[in-house]
């Protein structure tokens, strides 16, 4: 994945100069498979949910021809924010694992997929000239990686909204950084993400353990392995975490913690700093475009004081320069409700 | 001989409050043994996480250990004699299969804990129900109500699928994945009294009439000379058992092979008369699900699956009894 990775960022560099005068573009997907991209791209299908973001803060969203959306699994589910992103919902949704012929159907292009779930799918694809690129994005660096490969697919503009997007996470990441190094480790909030049930925690290796460092709190349950890990009461009580914090999705809400007698010992709960993430549109605990705005949530929860950004400023710039959204004020509450 | 083994075996119901308190007592918090005992009954002054530990974490978990180990171990037992079938476990109406719909579709509906176990035991209790139809057409003979369970059974595997191919990925799958392979991480006071009663209750309708059961064995035509009605004792002790299977796995989810192995062990030490093979199949069960929770609990910092425990325990267990029984028969031949 490393090499992958490297490679990826070799031929991008490589190429971004001279690119765009040839037909083509060559671009090594982060499953490890070079794909030839004829330019320039006007249909595009995304049956990986979080890909699809992608292509809106790419401001290439017009040329969808089909596209799942993380968390979202019908269009009556959809947010309002959302169908305001996207007004032609209804004809893009696609659901589930995708079906090639329907994919066919819509003629597309370029195909982006999950490369953790879709390889035979984007086999298949590539073998009928549909160029298909697999994503595997578990890292903040892997996700930036992402955007500008698929701007780099996609032609100067995007890519040139893709250096724009690295820019602003590198600020927003750097921001904080410098604002938690002057913490002691005493200091540090020790912190318990949730899953979808009390009793499930993040490991180590998920993307949320990543958010929640770069925030400047240390993850409790950051040696446990694997994608969302089952523990028991016992063990919170061990790890008696500062914060906890709920994933805006799945049904927990903090009211079910706090008022729960068992959990009643435990120090977050006993001080009340049990907080669900809030949510617009993709879940900003996921590797998507508004994950910035996630991380700065998150040290907003650790430390309100500590960092000089301005949630609700910095949210609403995001959504007016990456999504072409202008939130209202009460959009804007919402995601900056703690 | 049979009689110090049958006596030995009354013992190992003097072993599981001893392992009761044991499992009150490990944990990954440590604990000193004082401050576990004046919590648990009570007295001294003890730290409120300590109190809550013992008597809302610990105590619960364990006395659903208990329960479900007995109650898979001592339903296994009374199905195996009435099915005169030794690979028929607990499950062979299609419970599990019921009760994993009923969770799935709970999970994926984000229903919450006390909505999960109703969910999965009224929907262990509708495939069981369909099942006892299927024999109330054609007759509750044995083979008709095992076709009956595969044929429930399917069709709840089927619906099972459904719920998992339409759930998302990101959330429900994970928790369906993980209510499949059991554990008792959710057993909590509101959903472990409903598991206690129907326990007790169903453990002493079992106990009362053990001595019958051996007259099921025997197949219907004997069993009616004896004038036992056969029809009427089956339907109530397949009706009994599946009460207690479904609270069980609604609130452990899917625990194999201590339906199935554990039987056998009471069998291989005290031999198949009902009236003593019962309460060793209820001591060894609860004592075998004492134990593995207790490793699937402290052993790591993250949940061990119990049906994965269960599994790793039951397989070699049950190849070492069919050895056991193999050798057995060549030495007598």
């Amino acid at each position: 994945m490393k090499y992958t990775a490297a490679l990826a960022v070799v031929i991008v560099a490589g190429l971004s100069g001279a690119a765009f005068a040839e037909p083509s573009v060559e671009i090594l997907d982060q499953a490890g498979a070079i794909l030839e991209v004829d330019q320039p791209v006007e249909r595009i299908a995304s049956v990986y949910g979080l890909g699809t973001y992608y292509l809106y803060a790419l401001g290439v969203s017009d040329r969808l021809v089909g596209a799942g959306y993380v968390g979202v699994k019908s269009v009556a589910q959809a947010s309002e924010t959302m169908r305001r992103l996207e007004p032609r919902l209804e004809e893009l949704f696609l659901f589930g694992d995708p079906n090639v012929e329907e994919i066919l159907r819509r003629d597309p292009q370029l195909v982006l997929a999950d490369g953790s779930r879709h390889a035979a799918f984007s086999a298949q694809m590539n073998d009928l000239g549909i160029p298909t690129i697999q994503y595997l994005v578990e890292s903040s660096d892997a996700l930036l990686e992402a955007m500008r490969m698929t701007g780099l697919a996609l032609g100067p503009d995007a890519l040139d909204r893709a250096e724009a997007f690295v820019r602003e996470f590198e600020r927003i990441r750097t921001t904080i950084a410098e604002a938690v190094a002057r913490l002691d480790e005493a200091d540090c909030v020790r912190v318990l993400f949730l899953g979808t049930a009390p009793l499930q925690a993040a490991t180590g290796e998920m993307f949320q353990t990543e958010l929640i460092e770069a925030a400047g709190g240390r993850s409790v349950s950051a040696g446990l392995i694997g994608y969302w890990s089952e523990v028991n009461l016992e063990q919170i009580l061990l790890w008696n975490p500062d914060v906890i914090v709920i994933p805006p999705y799945g049904p927990v809400q903090p009211a079910d913690l706090l008022e729960d007698p068992d959990w009643a010992s435990i120090g977050a709960v006993q001080v009340g700093r049990v907080h669900r993430m809030p949510r617009l549109m993709a879940p900003m605990d996921t590797p998507v475009p508004e994950s910035l705005l996630g991380i700065l949530w998150l040290s907003s929860v650790f430390y309100p004081d500590l960092v000089s950004l301005d949630l609700r400023a910095e949210a609403d710039r995001f959504y007016e320069r990456f999504y072409g959204l202008t939130l209202t004020e009460q959009e804007l509450d919402r995601l900056t409700a703690r | 001989m049979i009689d110090r083994r049958g006596r030995s075996a009354w013992m190992l119901l003097f072993v599981v409050p001893v392992l009761f308190l044991v499992a009150l007592l490990i944990g990954r918090f440590g604990l000193r043994i004082g401050d576990a005992f004046r919590a648990l009954f009570g007295v001294g002054e003890v730290d409120d996480v300590v109190r809550a530990l013992v008597l809302r974490v610990r105590l619960p978990r364990a006395l659903a250990a208990v329960c479900i180990g007995a109650n898979l171990a001592v339903v296994g037992a009374a199905f195996q004699g009435l099915f005169r079938n030794p690979l028929v476990d607990s499950r062979i109406l299609g419970v599990s299969s019921g009760a994993a719909f009923g969770a799935a579709l709970a999970l994926l509906l984000s229903a919450g804990t006390f909505g999960l176990q109703a969910s999965a035991f009224l929907f262990a209790l509708v495939a069981v129900g369909f099942v006892l139809l299927i024999g109330l057409r054609f007759g509750t003979a044995p083979l008709i109500l095992v076709v009956g369970g595969i044929l429930v059974s399917a069709f709840f595997n089927a619906l099972l699928g459904l719920v998992k191919y339409v759930a998302d990925p990101l959330s429900s799958l994970p928790a369906i994945t993980y209510w499949l392979l059991g554990g008792l991480s959710d057993a909590r006071w509101a959903t472990v009294l409903p598991l206690l009663g129907i326990t007790v209750a169903g453990l002493a309708f079992f106990l009362a009439i053990r001595w019958r059961l051996n007259v099921l064995t025997l197949g219907e035509n004997e069993a009616a000379s004896l004038g036992v009605r056969v029809s009427g004792l089956r339907t109530a002790v397949l009706c009994v058992g599946t009460l207690m299977i479904a609270s069980s796995v609604a609130v452990g989810g899917i625990i194999g092979w201590i339906g199935l192995v554990v039987p056998h062990l009471a069998r291989a030490w005290v031999g198949p008369d009902h009236g003593r093979l019962l309460p060793t199949a209820l001591g060894l069960g609860a004592v075998t699900l004492l134990i593995l929770d207790g490793v699937a609990r402290t052993a790591l910092p993250s949940e061990i699956p119990l049906g994965v425990l269960t599994g790793l325990f039951g397989a070699p267990a049950f190849l070492l009894l069919l050895l056991r029984f193999l050798r057995s028969r060549g030495e007598t031949r």
